[in-house]
């Protein structure tokens, strides 16, 4: 079928469709849910301290010792005080925004009924920051770097990491259809 | 009267640093794909598809560049809509060593 070949394309003015198999539905669905679930894993803990809750302070002032989760939350200075004050105050609303992304992305692909997903100009920023974090998140497991594209494209067929690679791969051009169809405006 | 004048020079020195700006900086990063950073750079900062793009150059040929420049508060806003999107990106004063 030419639309899976194709990615998303563009349907219309500010409207990008993609057609999914089952298969690759269920797949980004699972990766989108394992990325609300590991920002989740890093909520606060409110209970001790209600108006930090209201005025969303969050009771992280340290990176996350995890890398994927640090590679998503990132410090935003190379001082460590700075970056601990920054992250006392943003943090909480940098994984609301993550989780949020993913949201939309897990809701239009629960929500298709025949593998046919449409998003509007917003849906579409929602769905490239919640694939561009599963891609950051798997690119960590895959220790992916500049020039390690060859090697990875080289790991054995019974390497565990060979199907993340493809996945990862797979993304990557799913992510660039979406961008090529959206840049188009721009032309 | 060396210590009056060390004084005056260190109260003439914060004067000039309190004014200088703050830079935010976009890092270079394997995974994020170029045409996925000049687009963020182009939605969040309204820069033309040339200008973003040469800025995305720059980050992938010289491993960073300054996207953004003005107040720390400024910055730190351009710097959490950058982590957002999942660009790899810090903020600083404009005179200091990155």
């Amino acid at each position: 079928m030419s639309e899976i070949e194709k990615g998303f394309f563009r349907h219309g003015n500010d409207s990008y469709v993609a057609n999914f198999s089952d298969a690759e539905r269920e797949v980004l669905v699972n990766l989108v849910e394992q990325i609300i679930e590991l920002l989740s894993e890093r909520s606060d803990n409110h209970s001790d301290d209600p108006l930090a809750a209201m005025v969303g302070i969050t009771s992280h002032d340290t990176p996350p010792d995890d890398e994927v989760l640090l590679r998503l939350l990132p410090n935003a200075y190379a001082d460590q005080v700075d970056s601990s004050e920054f992250r006392r105050y943003t943090e909480s609303t940098l994984r609301q925004k993550k989780q949020a992304h993913a949201l939309v992305m897990r809701m239009s692909l629960k929500s298709s009924t025949d593998g046919i997903v449409e998003v509007d100009h917003d849906g579409a920023n929602a769905w490239l920051g919640a694939m561009n974090d599963v891609r950051l998140a798997l690119g960590v497991r895959l220790k992916v770097e500049e020039n390690s594209h060859d090697e990875l494209a080289l790991l054995s067929p019974d390497d565990p990491m060979r199907g993340v690679y493809g996945v990862y791969s797979w993304l990557g051009w799913l992510q660039e259809s979406l961008l090529e169809a959206i840049m188009d405006e721009f032309q | 009267m060396p210590k009056i004048k060390d004084k005056i020079e260190e109260e003439i020195q914060a004067i000039f640093t309190a004014d200088v700006p703050w830079i935010t900086i976009v890092w270079d990063d394997p995974v994020n794909l170029m045409t996925y950073v000049t687009y963020v750079l182009m939605e969040l900062f309204g820069f033309t598809k040339e200008t973003a793009h040469e800025l995305m150059m720059k980050v992938h040929t010289e491993g960073k560049a300054v996207v953004s420049s003005g107040s720390r508060e400024e910055m730190e806003h351009d710097v959490a809509r950058l982590h957002e999107f999942g660009l790899w990106a810090t903020l600083q004063r404009s005179d200091q060593q990155s």
